[in-house]
């Protein structure tokens, strides 16, 4: 096991992933501010995957890390209103319980990890043809 | 995991013979992660502040510099609103043979010696080179906001 990278290295890490645009490309996510030392709010966006609903649809997510990041994993809620099993629907909030990225956090995973993840989840047979709500509508 | 020799020694070495105006306490639960703090250098718009920094080393340790950032608030060319710092040792110019606590005065230094035409904050750079005088004012207000202990 290698050198445990605390906190805000990660973030630091991830943000300079982000920025540079290294991550997959589906996906993206910044800092909600630039000057937040604490790095703990960013958004992120998820291209709609083809061949489901979703396509050519953007999603925004908000991604709060706590204190305790990456050894617990950080809150998802949808800006974008999204029908999906694992959002709930008064809030946009994402249940960590139906995400299997969330449920089995692991310290290695990242916040592309969750958004890669979670355009999985909308492209899986189980939900890619669920009614969804007008395109640009927010919660 | 074993924590390397260096590192070891370099920790006890700054526990032991402590440099003037600079601490760096690692935690407990990891080794490799140091509270840092410096003194503002006298006669710099920092003067009287005690900033807070984070440090830490890396896995490959030291062929590769340590990690390190500001975590007070400063007004300075060459450290961005995020705290990260642009100076040559902690990047193209690292050696093995440089030290935490090398790195550490270098950083003082830098606060001591601002350098706008190698800049990270670009705004703040700019503001550095068409407006010295009201750039060190700022520099003196946020340490008064931000820095005093």
């Amino acid at each position: 096991m290698g050198a445990k990278v605390p906190r805000n290295f990660r973030l630091l890490e991830e943000l300079e992933k982000g920025e540079k645009g290294l991550g997959a490309e589906a996906c993206s996510y910044g800092l909600e501010n630039g000057d937040d030392l604490l790095m703990s709010d960013w958004n992120g966006t998820i291209l709609g995957p083809p061949h489901s609903v979703h396509e050519n649809r953007i999603y925004s997510v908000k991604i709060h890390c706590g204190p305790n990041y990456p050894d617990v994993p950080p809150e998802i809620s949808f800006t974008s209103k999204i029908n999906l099993p694992c959002v709930d629907q008064r809030n946009g909030k994402v249940d960590p319980t139906k995400l299997p990225c969330l449920a089995q956090w692991k310290r290695e995973f990242t916040m592309e990890t969750i958004l890669i993840e979670l355009r999985r989840y909308m492209a899986h047979s189980a939900n890619k043809k669920l009614p969804q709500p007008p395109e640009g509508s927010t919660y | 995991m074993a924590l390397p020799k260096r590192i070891i020694k370099e920790t006890e070495r700054l526990m032991a013979e402590p440099v003037k105006g600079i601490s760096a306490v690692p935690h407990e639960d990891n080794l490799r992660y140091f509270d840092v703090t410096i003194d503002g250098p006298g006669q710099s718009p920092y003067e009287g502040g005690v900033f807070k920094l984070e440090l830490f080393l890396p896995d490959d340790y030291p062929m590769t510099p340590p990690k390190i950032r500001f975590l007070t608030k400063i007004y300075h060319p060459n450290i961005d609103r995020l705290g990260r710092i642009c100076l040559d040792v902690l990047k193209s110019n690292w050696s093995p043979a440089l030290q935490i606590r090398t790195i550490l005065l270098s950083i003082q230094a830098l606060l001591g010696a601002p350098n706008p035409d190698d800049p990270l904050a670009n705004d703040v750079a700019q503001k550095w080179k068409e407006d010295e005088k009201g750039a060190i004012e700022t520099a003196r207000q946020w340490t008064e906001q931000y820095a005093k202990p």
